[in-house]
């Protein structure tokens, strides 16, 4: 079943129009067939990739790495990643990290839509004064923004 | 905001999935914002107001 219909396929090819710098697409999740380890079902992760494997098939900028969260630990620990299902959106324009816990459905489906093009543009839609303040910070910043589904 | 600079980490959490930290952060409505564990607000803000708190999480008497 695809997750994205025909209409959204032609907005969201239209939106990759203006993508500008690939844009990688780093996923964790686990595997996905049974014996899952007690307390670490993951109901969302198999959805989630299939979700991103659509969007990576609408643009050759865009490009989709899976990895199981297991078994490459040791990297998921290099992007301080301690849950799943993961996803860092990584571009050369891109100085510090941007991540997706949980599936980017809903709302957030738009929200992912919009940081994938400003990752591949290398510019937020932020004001000068802001873009001053961010850079001028000499303290590591970790926002978090918890969301629902809607 | 993590386009701008490399300090920054902006994580986006779908709360339902993640149970524990709804609980961890006492979420009760969305969006909730939390920086660095010190600074907190829910709704959608102007960029401005959002500024201002990260410049008061990025203080040195925020810790």
């Amino acid at each position: 079943m695809a997750f994205l219909s025909s209409n959204d396929v032609t907005e969201i090819k239209r939106l990759f129009e203006k993508l500008s710098a690939d844009v990688r697409l780093i996923y964790f999740t686990q595997r996905e067939s049974p014996p899952f380890v007690p307390g670490q079902e993951c109901e969302t992760c198999k959805d989630t990739r299939l979700l991103l494997e659509e969007i990576a098939g609408l643009s050759d900028k865009i490009h989709l790495d899976v990895h199981d969260f297991v078994a490459d630990g040791e990297m998921a620990r290099e992007y301080g990643i301690d849950r799943i299902p993961t996803l860092v959106l990584s571009a050369d324009g891109v100085k510090g990290q941007i991540r997706y816990f949980g599936m980017p459905s809903g709302y957030e489906f738009s929200v992912l839509l919009g940081s994938l093009l400003d990752a591949s543009q290398g510019t937020s839609a932020l004001s000068e004064e802001t873009v001053e303040v961010l850079q001028g910070l000499d303290r590591d910043l970790h926002i978090q923004v918890f969301v629902t589904p809607t | 905001m993590a386009i701008e600079n490399s300090r920054i980490v902006a994580d986006v959490v779908e709360v339902n999935e993640f149970p524990h930290l709804a609980q961890r952060y006492a979420i009760r409505g969305v969006p909730k914002t939390v920086i660095n564990e010190t600074v907190e607000f829910v709704g959608s803000i102007p960029e401005s107001q959002f500024v201002e708190h990260i410049q008061r999480a990025s203080s040195p008497s925020a810790s």
